[in-house]
C-alpha cells in the first residue's frame, strides 16, 4: 500500500461528514474534511494526487459547479460525487466531465472505497505520466536547434538522403546529429523515438 | 267701539303673556288695552253723568284708569324697548301716583276745586253732559306727569335710534304724537273750558293701536323665526342621522366625550368594545375605562389633544368584565354647544394582531405549499430529508464494523460514532412525523369553494410544466355549478397533482399531440371532477397505482396519487381512475354536496 493515498471530503453535513471520514481514515486513507466547496477551493494542494469525495447538493457552490471550477484550473484530482437525490441526466454530465463515479447517499462502503481507489489509481498514472513528459521536455531542452530540426524530419520517417537535402547539409553529418538526439532523448529505437515525439505533441505543435 | 278694539287685542296679548311668561311687554300692552276700554266705558259714563257728584265718581274711576295707563305704557316702553332712563320711568309712575292719591284726598277731585254746573252740549252728533268748574291748581302734577312721560318717550326713543333699534322710533314717535295731542286737549278742556267732553281714551287707543301694531310685527317676525327654526331642526335632525350613520359605520369604537371625561355619544361597537350596555355607558367617564396607573398618560394625551387638536394613543382599555385589550385611539378636538370636546375612535388592536397573525400564518402555509408545488416534489425532498440521515448511519455503523476489525479498536470513536448514529436516527424519525403532520392536517378546515376556482389555481401552479410539455388544455365547465364546502388548499393539491401525473403520462407522446381535457359537472349530490391525458395509459389493474410507494416513475416515491385518494375520502368523496375511450386515462373524484352543507 502506498503511504498516503490522500482523500478530500467535501459535504455540508458535519455529522455525515465524521461518519464517511471514520469510515475512510479505518480502511487507511488519509481524510481531510471541507464543510463547503468554498472552504475546500481555498486550502487544496492541486498537485498531490488524490480523490475528493463531493456532494452534489451544497449552499453557495454546488459540486457539479466545483467540478467545472476544478477542470478550468486543470488540476489532477479524482472526483466522486455523492448525492442524496440525483437524477439521471445529472449523473450523466458528472460522468462526461470527467468524474469516477456518481454514487447516492446512502453509499455502500465498498462501492465509495472502490470508486475513491480507481480516482486515486487514475490520478497517481497521471501524475507519473506527467512526470514522464516532464523529463522529457527537460531532455528536449538539451538539443541544439539543428537536432530539434534533426528529429522532427527523423519522425516522420524522412530517409537521411532527403533530409540532407531539405536541410542543405551532407548525409554524414544528419547521421551524427541523429545519434545525438537518440541519445539526448534517451530513445534506444525509432520507434521510441517516434513514441516520444507524440508525447511530447511535436508534431501538432511543429511550425 | 274703541273698547271693543282694545279688549280684543288686550286679549290676545294677555293670551300671549299667559303662554309665555317672559313677554312682559305683551302683558303690558294687555294692560294698557284693558284700561284703554275701561277708560272709553268710563269716559262714555262721564259723558251721561247726571248729577255732579256722578260725575265726580266717574272722574275718579277714570283717575285710575289713567294711573293704570300711565304705568303699563311706562312699563311697555320699558320692556319693549328696553332704552329708557329707569329713574324717569320711576317718576313718571311716581307723579301719576301722586296724582291720584290727591285724585282720592281732595275734594271734589284734582281736576276741579269746583264743579259749578253740568251742562248738556252736541258733540260729533251726540248729546253729551260736559262740567263747568273751577279748575284744580294742583292738577298740574297730572299735567307735569304726562311731560316728564313725553320727555321719558323721547329719551327712549332717541336712545334706542343711536343704538340702532328702528322700531324704538316707530313705536316712541307714535306714542308721542298721541302723548302731545292728548296734553294739548285736556290742558285745553280743563284750562280754557273747551267745550268738548274729555276723550283721553281716543289717544290712548291710537297709542294702543301702534303698540298693537308693532307687537303683531313682532309676532309675525316670531313666527317666521319659528318656521326658520323648524327647518333648521329638520336639517339637524337629518344631520343627526347621517352622523349616527357614520358613528355607526366606523370600524371601531366611536366616542364624543367633554373635557371632564363625561361620554356624551357613542356608536354600538362602544358597547361591544367596552361590555358596558347604553344605560351604562350613558353616565361614565372616559376614565373609567382604564387602569388608574395609565391615567397619568391618558390625561397627558388629553391635554395635548386639547391644546394641539389630535392626539395619537395606545393603551389597555378594560373592559366591564376586568378584562384588558389594547386599543388604539385617536382623538380629535371638536366643539359641541360651544364648549371643547374630544370625538375619536378606538380600534382592537387584539383583533388586528389576531388578524395579522392568521394572515402570516395562511401566507405562510401557502408558501410552503408552493414550494413544494407538488406532491412529487413533495417525495423528492421527502427523499433527500430522509437519505441523508440514512447515510450518515449507514457510514458510520460500517466505519465502526472496519474499527472492530482492528487489533485495537479505539473505544472512544466506537462510542462517537453510536452518538452520531442515534441522533441520526432520531433526525430521521423527525423527517417522518413532520411528514405525518402534512400529510395529515387533521379535521378538514372548510371554506366555500368554487369549482371553476379550484381548476384555475392548480393550473396556475402547473403553468411552467404545462408550458414547457406544450399541452393543449380544453375544460369543460357545466353551467351554474353550486359553491361547494372544501378544505381548498389540499383538494387544489390533488388536481395539481392529477395534472402533472398527466404531464408525466404524455411525455413520450409527440409534443403536437399533448392534449389535457378538464371536466366538472353536478352529479346527484355530488360534484364531479375529471382529469382526462391522452398519454401512455394505465397499467392492466387500475387501482394498484392508488398503492402507496407504487410508482412508475424512476424518480417517484408512489405517494402522491395515495395521498390524493385520502385527501377525497377525507372529504367523503371517491378517487378513481379509468382508460380514456382512445389513448390515455381520465381520473375522477367526487366531492358531496351536502354532508358539509348542513
Amino acid at each position: 500500500m502506498i503511504a498516503s493515498q490522500k482523500v478530500f471530503l467535501v459535504d455540508d453535513e458535519p455529522a455525515l461528514l465524521r461518519a464517511l471520514s471514520r469510515l475512510l481514515r479505518a480502511e487507511g486513507f488519509e481524510v481531510t474534511t471541507f464543510s463547503s466547496a468554498t472552504s475546500f477551493l481555498e486550502t487544496y494542494d492541486p498537485n498531490t494526487p488524490a480523490c475528493v469525495v463531493l456532494d452534489v447538493t451544497m449552499p453557495e457552490m454546488t459540486g457539479i459547479e466545483l467540478q467545472q471550477h476544478l477542470i478550468h484550473s486543470s488540476s489532477n484530482l479524482a472526483i466522486v460525487f455523492l448525492t442524496a437525490n440525483g437524477d439521471i441526466p445529472m449523473s450523466v454530465r458528472a460522468i462526461k466531465s470527467g468524474a469516477i463515479d456518481f454514487l447516492t447517499k446512502p453509499v455502500k462502503d465498498s462501492e465509495l472505497i472502490g470508486a475513491i481507489r480507481i480516482g486515486i489509481k487514475k490520478t497517481e498514472e497521471n501524475q507519473s505520466q506527467q512526470n514522464e513528459t516532464q523529463s522529457l521536455k527537460d531532455r528536449l531542452k538539451l538539443l541544439t536547434n539543428r537536432e530539434k530540426e534533426v528529429f522532427i524530419h527523423v519522425v516522420t520517417g524522412e530517409p537521411n538522403k532527403l533530409i540532407a537535402s531539405a536541410l542543405g547539409i551532407t548525409e554524414q553529418t544528419i547521421k551524427v546529429h541523429r545519434g545525438r538526439v537518440m541519445h539526448k532523448m534517451g530513445a534506444e529505437s525509432l520507434a521510441q523515438l517516434v513514441r516520444i515525439a507524440e508525447r511530447l505533441a511535436l508534431l501538432e505543435s511543429n511550425s | 267701539m274703541v273698547a271693543a278694539a282694545s279688549l280684543t287685542l288686550a286679549a290676545i296679548h294677555g293670551l300671549v303673556w299667559f303662554r309665555q311668561r317672559s313677554a312682559l311687554a305683551s302683558l303690558m300692552f294687555c294692560l294698557m288695552a284693558t284700561s284703554t276700554a275701561g277708560m272709553a266705558a268710563c269716559e262714555l259714563w262721564m259723558m251721561s253723568v247726571q248729577s255732579p257728584h256722578e260725575y265726580d265718581k266717574a272722574l275718579q274711576c277714570f283717575n285710575v284708569l289713567r294711573w293704570l295707563i300711565t304705568l303699563s305704557m311706562v312699563g311697555f316702553v320699558h320692556y319693549y324697548l328696553g332704552t329708557g332712563r329707569k329713574w324717569l320711568a320711576l317718576s313718571v309712575c311716581g307723579l301719576r301716583t301722586v296724582g291720584l292719591f290727591l285724585n282720592f284726598t281732595l275734594t271734589p277731585n284734582i281736576y276741579y276745586s269746583s264743579i259749578s254746573e253740568l251742562r248738556q252740549i252736541r258733540f260729533l252728533g251726540q248729546s253729551v253732559t260736559i262740567v263747568e268748574g273751577t279748575p284744580n291748581p294742583l292738577m298740574f302734577v297730572g299735567q307735569f306727569s304726562l311731560i316728564l312721560l313725553a320727555v321719558y318717550l323721547v329719551d327712549a326713543t332717541a336712545r334706542g335710534y343711536k343704538a340702532g333699534v328702528r322700531r324704538s322710533l316707530v313705536v316712541g314717535t307714535s306714542m308721542l304724537v298721541f302723548v302731545m295731542a292728548l296734553s294739548i286737549q285736556t290742558f285745553f278742556v280743563l284750562w280754557q273750558s273747551m267745550d268738548t267732553p274729555i276723550i283721553a281714551s281716543l289717544f290712548f287707543v291710537g297709542i294702543v293701536a301702534t303698540m298693537g301694531l308693532e307687537l303683531s310685527n313682532d309676532m309675525v317676525r316670531a313666527a317666521i323665526l319659528a318656521n326658520n327654526l323648524q327647518n333648521r331642526e329638520y336639517e339637524l335632525h337629518r344631520e343627526r342621522q347621517l352622523t349616527d350613520a357614520i358613528f355607526e359605520s366606523a370600524p371601531g369604537m366611536l366616542y364624543l366625550h367633554s373635557r371632564d371625561g363625561q361620554i356624551v355619544r357613542w356608536n354600538s361597537q362602544y358597547e361591544k368594545n367596552t361590555g358596558y350596555s347604553s344605560e351604562e355607558a350613558k353616565s361614565m367617564k372616559a376614565e373609567e375605562l382604564f387602569r388608574p396607573e395609565d391615567l397619568p398618560k391618558l390625561n397627558r394625551s388629553w391635554d395635548r389633544a386639547f391644546s394641539k387638536g389630535s392626539v395619537e394613543l395606545e393603551v389597555d382599555l378594560i373592559r366591564k368584565d376586568r378584562t384588558s385589550v389594547r386599543h388604539f385611539f385617536t382623538m380629535v378636538r371638536v366643539e359641541v354647544r360651544g364648549k371643547p370636546h374630544l370625538v375619536g375612535i378606538g380600534i382592537d388592536l387584539s383583533s388586528q394582531r389576531a388578524l395579522a397573525i392568521e394572515t402570516a400564518h395562511r401566507n405562510e402555509e401557502m408558501a410552503q405549499l408552493a414550494q413544494m408545488a407538488s406532491m412529487s416534489e413533495l417525495s423528492s425532498s421527502l427523499a433527500h430529508e430522509l437519505n441523508q440521515p440514512l447515510a450518515i448511519i449507514l457510514s458510520n455503523a460500517q466505519a465502526a464494523q472496519r474499527l472492530l476489525s482492528h487489533e485495537s479498536p479505539d473505544m472512544r470513536e466506537l462510542r462517537e460514532i453510536l452518538d452520531d448514529i442515534v441522533s441520526a436516527d432520531i433526525r430521521a424519525a423527525d423527517v417522518i412525523k413532520k411528514l405525518r403532520t402534512i400529510l395529515s392536517r387533521g379535521e378538514p378546515a372548510l371554506e366555500e369553494v368554487e369549482p371553476v376556482d379550484l381548476f384555475e389555481k392548480a393550473l396556475a401552479l402547473a403553468q411552467t410544466d404545462l408550458e414547457s410539455a406544450n399541452v393543449v388544455i380544453t375544460k369543460k365547465i357545466a353551467n351554474n355549478l353550486p359553491i361547494f364546502h372544501a378544505d381548498r388548499i389540499p383538494v387544489e393539491q390533488v388536481i395539481l397533482n392529477l395534472i402533472k401525473n398527466a404531464c408525466d403520462a404524455m411525455e413520450d407522446n409527440d409534443p403536437s399531440s399533448r392534449h389535457l381535457h378538464l371536466s366538472c359537472k353536478q352529479d346527484t349530490g355530488f360534484l364531479q371532477f375529471s382529469v382526462q391525458d391522452n398519454g401512455c395509459g394505465l397499467p392492466e389493474d387500475p387501482d394498484r397505482i392508488f398503492d402507496a410507494f407504487h410508482s412508475t416513475k424512476p424518480s417517484g416515491l408512489g405517494l402522491g396519487l395515495a395521498i390524493s385518494r385520502t385527501i377525497i375520502r377525507a372529504h367523503g368523496g371517491q378517487l378513481w381512475a379509468e382508460p380514456a375511450e382512445k389513448r390515455g386515462a381520465i381520473f375522477h373524484f367526487n366531492i358531496p354536496l351536502d354532508s358539509f352543507n348542513s
